[in-house]
């Protein structure tokens, strides 16, 4: 295998299509490549190897440039298809993988590869392993670098909920918990004090923001959060699960857009040479675009046959010019230089000038459409009685106006509890259909109510069960005519609905009171809480009081508020994850940077403290299994070797007889490993649950305390002592 | 030769319907040629192009809708007079916007199709054929189905001028004076004609046809007979052809074949030394392609390709070289032409904004008036929902003037959506109780990305549920107003129209006999199938013939007054037919006494037919299945040799196999939801119901063999 230089060529004359970026190289690998797991290390410190996971638990190795050095032993092995390429055995799923310096000494790039279970360091250039650690929350991102204060570079994973840093010793120098399941991860001065703060996209769709293992801030995405990439100072790209991909500067989003495909991996590459980097997207249907840091305009593209893995960047053909390079899952690569000086920035296959005309046309066109509306719409209403060609067309009166309201209905026999959007029109006028594009709450992107000919009326009404608390902007577009209309106007509200909205006044007298509760003192007046209160629940009529008692439409149980006038809040609920929410939102209301929390919540601590004793129980389950699997595979050896030996014999009926006897034990390992990963998914989940307790409670707390109180749950498990544990959770430290 | 045609745009209209845009003859040695092009606003321009810019010749005012555009003038000489038809009217003009005819045809519909050729105008409305000489009647005729284009073969010596009706029904037909002289049968619904030289072909009398599913043939008509002498099948599924037109672009002595298509594809197909087409140069412009001509209008000496779109744009697609990027270093250039014209353009743009601002202005006002009205007038839409033959579903694309904001679609019969590469809107599905009075099985919604004006969807129906699609369509036009498109589903919804069928196979009938006029047993008909005319149909008895497009199955239709023959060699066809139609009779309160004969030996005989599809099927399902697999021993072992021939073949062809398993999902979930229906639709007319024996049947297909397979329908 040979890599293929195209030359890259900048015709000017005759042909039209000079103006536009070609790959300079492109590859095809006999290897598929698993998505975002590419990374181009130099791991000898000189040559660039683009080296990705691919299927059966293996990493391959592409060098190019320094054949036939190396000698298969070890985890390597030497591609028998492929003389540049070395295949790495894992023996497991590999579920990320990065490369980079990791030690102070070592002369290149040391490979890291991350399975479900274990993290492999390793040095590709001496064939050894750096370290192997067991890590029990799984790997499921990893990023190489330093983080804040930290000395040594670290490889930092992201698993369940917990994030983990090693050093180049495999000492385990970082380490705190998150809210949900980590899928990407990036390291980049967010605050802009010159050290890197870590980034963090988890399953419960926010990018949260660590100095170190403070969390400093928190933003709320629509979905789960696949890919983060670093472009230039305090600016990241981001992509989600549902093809949206866009750029924040800080905690502002500065634009995003949303395509039907799935971006598989971003990455941040300056590709038109203006000194600014774009962000380039490959896709799941094997586009490539690179776009604008500042607007999202798309200003190159190209395409795959298939899905794209990964895009990386290196020096691939070693002449001083870094390339863009983008992998595709089937194994082709290609490799991109930057525009040159004469492409202006032009990368596009089009001719401006005729796109400006082309632009400037359709808006004129639009514009003189607008006016003949108007017109059209004068000499209608100023024209003569409605005719049946009118209501065709949907006259409706001028003054038209559409009413929205929202309100907290409770559960009913026939419909479960909901917030009730009303749309109505004031006059004889129908509403055809209302279509309510809103993020994060509906399972798509919109919601579309559409009754049926008969049912048609000047009233909607539209149930809404958010399924989080979190506040959520409505875009409605209501269609509004005659009955027999075939057009019809649209009108266009947005309304906000309020971060609690699920939460109702109405309480059952005879409701139990929760056991649950957080106590914490704010130096605010209770008007201002008051003011949180109407700005964050729905209340229809408002309240004057911070002293307030509302029904969980989602759970059922009680909320109270309640504040003294000594400024002691005291929150009561039985859903820790909504006191958390509780507390942030009041928080950041008041502007309370550090706020200690008393907390108790009998119910769930009961719930952690069966999970942890469930924790001991799978440790010591699947180290029984260990051991039985290793003697039944000792068995199957020897029953083999006779099972061979019968059959040079020539004793076909003792060789069946161990045939079937390897079968069944055959047969009872495939169940034992079946019991093994049961347990181990069991596991799996408990100790996720755990690193989720962790979170909750350190939620319950904000800034400085919150930290303490993760840092001291985390000793307090090192050192197997749970009642600390729960002692930290209700106080909030470990002392006193 | 390569080809090579860069794009310039000229100007926009309004928005244009089919075969509109014709080039004006080249005067005297002066090279470039005038455009004439009508609109649906009722507006001819007429243009030429000079230093760049579009220079009006005449512009006639708005008026009715302008269906179609014709050059003509006294034979012999230059054809350079200007015909419309609109509404009814055909009206004439010189090149210079002189009006000299207006002639009122006296049909009830508005002309569909219009052919000028000397003192000889050939109009065509919905059903209707006429010819005039001089304004005077001389021939008519009734066709069978719609017609959608016409085009006449010059008279010849003794021989009369013959004119040709593209119709619906899949035919060509070729008249003489008011009587049909013979069909020619194509294999889609045509949609455009031309003549393959437009000289009049001196003696080659060839028709160039293109169809709303794609395909382009070539036939000769001659005086009794026809002769195919190629058609190209539509493979890579682009769209239906609007227009066609015969130009030496290659400039090579031989007239190249332009086509333009409805999903915006423009092509150039020249004829190799058997004179079998090729492709030679493809461009794809965002929004149909209305008309097409060669011709040269930008600039002297180079030759280009003239569309015009949907949308109203008038596009050269010329052999002229863009122009030469600026040097290294160097700032970009505009020429100073475009710079004026841009210039130009944004003052316009200004103006206009100031004046759209205080309309919108007074148009807010109007809400306050209590008595005011507020109507907004109708947008155009170009809809179109086609059954695509090779897998058997439906392909709707909408198109309209201006971007699309987002597509409501709404459905009353459980259909599936299907993705469209094509289409980048975002789609999201809303949750529809169908238990909820409001009976919806779909509401999709597709949000477009900025300057998307024609969406294509694809929607798969199941045979025996039908009712009712909706799209929504909502522009980015102020004030904001929604259009609502309906399609009808139909009971037999993948039947589509043939010529023939096979009379052989073993077929189930049908009978129908009750008080119900030929009227009214054809529109039962529409209502079942597609593909029929609306219009009932002259004689007194009726056959229509049809092939299910998935399972290759056939139907029969022979109706008259009073009685009606349905004949299938499937079971669930006539089971469907039985339900929709004594369902529909009992609304009208008819009578209607249903008899049916059915053949045991047609339901093995359909079995059979699926066979081989579902085989395939499931042989390519466990190959996919093995790929992954297969791949992985191969890098663990470093090469394939070791494997079995079999699995060997899976591993070459991997890449095919893909791609095959890829273009049909769910093909075979249908095929086996096809076979249920045969089960239970067997036994239901023999009175048994065999619910209760889906599951053994589907434990048989899960191990499928086609003798058990048959054992099981027999045995049951």
């Amino acid at each position: 295998m040979t890599i293929t230089i195209v030359s890259f060529s900048t015709k000017k004359t005759g042909a039209s299509h000079a103006t536009m970026l070609v790959p300079i190289f492109t590859l095809k690998l006999n290897h598929k490549i698993n998505p975002r797991m590419v990374t181009v290390g130099k791991f000898d410190g000189v040559h660039p190897c683009l080296t990705a996971a691919t299927q059966a638990g293996k990493v391959f190795i592409h060098n190019p440039h320094g054949r036939g050095q190396r000698v298969a032993s070890h985890r390597l092995s030497q591609s028998a298809q492929d003389s540049d390429i070395t295949l790495l055995n894992i023996n497991q799923a590999v579920s990320c993988l990065t490369s980079g310096k990791l030690g102070p000494s070592t002369t290149g790039d040391s490979l890291l590869v991350g399975s479900q279970t274990n993290l492999l360091a390793y040095d590709v250039h001496d064939n050894s392993d750096i370290f192997y650690r067991e890590v029990s929350d799984g790997a499921n991102a990893i990023v190489l670098g330093k983080l804040g204060d930290i000395s040594a570079p670290l490889a930092i994973i992201g698993g369940n909920c917990a994030l983990q840093g090693f050093d180049y010793e495999g000492n385990d120098q970082f380490w705190t918990v998150t809210g949900d399941n980590v899928r990407s991860l990036v390291l980049c001065d967010f605050t802009g004090d010159g050290k890197n703060e870590l980034l963090v996209g988890s399953e419960d769709f926010d990018i949260r923001v660590f100095k170190e293992d403070e969390l400093v801030s928190e933003m709320s995405e629509n979905e789960t959060v696949t890919s983060l990439c670093h472009m230039h100072g305090s600016r990241f790209g981001y992509a989600l699960a549902n093809g949206t991909v866009g750029v924040y500067d800080r905690t502002a989003r500065y634009w995003r857009i949303k395509s039907k495909n799935h971006a598989m991996s971003i990455h941040a590459f300056d590709l038109n040479a203006d000194g600014v980097v774009e962000l380039i997207t490959g896709w799941s249907n094997g586009k490539i675009d690179a776009r604008s840091d500042r607007t999202g305009e798309v200003i190159f593209k190209d395409n795959f046959s298939s899905s794209v893995a990964g895009v990386v960047e290196g020096d691939y053909r070693m002449d001083g010019q870094v390339q863009l390079i983008c992998t595709s899952v089937e194994g082709e690569v290609r490799g991109y230089l930057p525009a040159s000086k004469e492409m202006k920035g032009n990368l596009m296959d089009t001719s401006v000038e005729q796109d400006l005309i082309r632009e400037l046309s359709q808006r004129r066109q639009n514009l003189l459409l607008e006016l003949r509306n108007y017109e059209e719409n004068a000499k209608a209403s100023a024209g003569a009685p409605v005719t049946e060609g009118d209501t065709q067309m949907g006259v409706i009166p001028a003054n038209t106006q559409l009413q929205t309201a929202l309100s907290v209905k409770g559960a009913t026999e026939s419909q479960k509890a909901h917030i009730e959007l009303n749309i109505s029109t004031p006059n004889e006028t129908i509403i055809r259909a209302v279509l309510i594009f809103a993020e994060g709450i509906f399972e798509g992107e919109s919601h579309v109510v559409h009754p049926s000919a008969q049912n048609l009326s000047g009233c909607v009404r539209v149930p809404i069960i958010p399924p989080k608390d979190i506040p959520v902007d409505l875009h409605i577009k209501a269609f509004v005519g005659g009955k027999n209309s075939t057009q019809f106007h649209v009108f266009e509200i947005t309304r906000q609905l309020p971060r609690f909205s699920m939460y109702d006044l109405n309480v059952d007298p005879a409701a139990a009171l929760p056991t649950g509760r957080v106590t914490f003192n704010v130096n605010d007046r209770p008007q201002r809480v008051v003011m949180w209160l109407n700005q964050n629940f729905l209340l229809p009529e408002g309240t004057d009081t911070p002293d307030v008692c509302f029904t969980s439409l989602r759970q059922g149980g009680l909320l109270s508020i309640s504040m003294q006038s000594n400024g002691e809040i005291t929150l009561k609920t039985d859903d820790i994850d909504l006191a958390g929410d509780l507390v942030q939102s009041l928080a950041s209301f008041l502007a309370i940077d550090d706020l200690q929390v008393e907390a108790d919540f009998p119910a769930y601590f009961e719930e952690v403290r069966v999970t942890l004793t469930e924790v001991d129980e799978f440790h010591s389950v699947h180290q029984k299994l260990t051991a039985a699997m290793a003697d039944h595979s000792n068995h199957i050896r020897n029953m083999l070797v006779q099972a061979e030996d019968a059959r040079l014999m020539g004793e076909m009926v003792t060789m069946k007889k161990r045939y079937i006897e390897l079968y069944d034990l055959n047969r009872d390992l495939i169940n034992e490993y079946k019991i093994r990963s049961n347990n181990h998914n069991a596991l799996l989940n408990c100790l996720k649950s755990v690193n989720q307790a962790i979170q909750r409670a350190g939620r319950l707390r904000v800034g400085k305390p919150k930290n303490q109180v993760i840092t001291a749950c985390r000793d307090a498990i090192k050192s197997n002592n749970v009642n600390a544990l729960f002692k930290v959770m209700r106080a909030g430290t470990a002392s006193s | 030769m390569e080809l090579n045609l860069n794009r310039v745009d000229y100007m926009q209209v309004g928005v244009t319907s089919q075969k509109t845009m014709r080039l004006l003859p080249a005067i005297g040695r002066k090279a470039t040629q005038k455009v004439a092009v009508a609109d649906q606003d009722g507006v001819i321009t007429c243009f030429g192009m000079k230093k760049g810019e579009a220079v009006p010749v005449f512009k006639t005012l708005p008026g009715q809708k302008i269906t179609r555009l014709d050059l003509g003038g006294a034979l012999g000489t230059p054809q350079e007079k200007i015909f419309v038809a609109a509404g009814s009217e055909v009206r004439g003009y010189t090149k210079k916007g002189k009006q000299f005819l207006s002639f009122e045809a006296n049909l009830a519909e508005s002309i569909k199709a219009m052919y000028v050729s000397g003192a000889d105008l050939f109009v065509c409305a919905s059903y209707i054929y006429n010819h005039y000489c001089d304004c005077k009647d001389q021939d008519y005729y009734l066709s069978g189905d719609k017609i959608n284009d016409i085009v006449c073969l010059p008279a010849e010596g003794p021989v009369r001028i013959v004119p040709v009706l593209a119709c619906q029904d899949r035919v060509l037909r070729v008249l003489q004076g008011s009587e049909l002289n013979y069909e020619v049968e194509v294999s889609g619904p045509p949609s455009v004609l031309e003549l393959n030289s437009k000289d009049g072909g001196s003696g080659t009398r060839e028709v160039l046809y293109g169809t709303a599913d794609g395909k382009l043939g070539l036939v000769k008509i001659n005086e009794t007979s026809s002769d195919q002498r190629w058609e190209l099948d539509n493979e890579k599924k682009k769209g239906g052809i609007l227009c066609i037109d015969t130009f030496d672009i290659l400039g090579d002595g031989v007239r190249e074949i332009l086509v333009g298509r409805d999903d915006g594809t423009v092509e150039v197909y020249g004829l190799d030394s058997s004179s079998e087409p090729t492709l030679r140069f493809e461009h794809v412009l965002s929004e149909s392609v209305t008309s097409i001509q060669g011709g040269c209008v930008g600039k002297e000496n180079y030759d280009e390709v003239l569309t015009a779109t949907y949308t109203g744009w008038v596009t050269g697609l010329t052999t002229e070289p863009q122009q030469e990027e600026a040097g290294p270093g160097e700032e970009m250039k505009m020429s100073q032409e475009t710079q004026n014209k841009v210039a130009a353009l944004r003052a316009e743009l200004e103006q206009l904004q100031l004046k759209v601002l205080q309309e919108r202005e007074k148009y807010q006002q109007t809400s306050q008036s209590s008595t005011a009205l507020s109507a907004v007038p109708v947008f155009s839409v170009n809809d179109k929902l086609t059954l695509c033959q090779d897998d058997a579903s439906y392909s709707l694309t909408l198109e309209v003037q201006t971007a699309i904001d987002n597509l409501l679609l709404q459905s009353d019969v459980p259909i599936d959506l299907l993705d469209v590469d094509k289409n980048s809107a975002v789609v999201s599905f809303s949750e529809c109780d169908s238990e909820q009075p409001n009976g919806n099985f779909l509401l999709a919604t597709y949000r477009c990305q900025a300057n998307t004006t024609r969406l294509e969807l694809k929607v798969r129906s199941i045979e025996g549920q039908y009712g009712t699609l909706q799209a929504y369509i909502t522009p980015r036009l102020q004030p904001k107003t929604c259009q609502v498109r309906q399609y009808q589903i139909k009971p037999l919804s993948l039947h589509q129209r043939t010529h023939s069928i096979d009379q052989d196979r073993p077929m189930n009938t049908l009978t129908l006999i009750g008080q119900f006029s030929l009227a009214e047993i054809h529109s039962w008909v529409v209502f079942c199938l597609p593909e029929v005319p609306e219009k009932t149909p002259a004689g007194e008895t009726v056959t229509f013939y049809f092939q299910n497009t998935f399972l290759g199955t056939q139907l029969e239709t022979t109706y008259s007054k009073g009685e009606g023959n349905f004949k299938s060699d499937n079971i669930s066809t006539i089971s469907i037919l039985k339900d929709v139609l004594s369902k529909e009779a009992t609304k009208r309160k008819i009578n209607l006494n249903i008899s049916y004969d059915i053949n045991e030996e047609s339901v093995s005989h359909t079995l059979k037919m699926i066979h081989p599809k579902l085989e395939y099927q499931l042989l390519l399902a466990k190959k996919v299945q093995l790929i992954d697999a297969l791949k992985e021993l191969q890098v663990h072992e470093g090469n394939a040799d070791f494997l079995i021939p079999e699995y060997r073949s899976i591993l070459d062809e991997s890449t095919h196999l893909l791609e095959e398993y890829k273009k049909q999902p769910a093909h075979l979930e249908r095929l086996y939801g096809m076979i249920t229906d045969l089960f239970i639709d067997k036994f239901k007319f023999k009175g048994q119901n065999v619910k209760t024996k889906v599951s053994m049947l589907l434990e048989i297909l899960d191990n499928y063999d086609l003798n058990s397979l048959m054992n099981f329908f027999n045995e049951a």
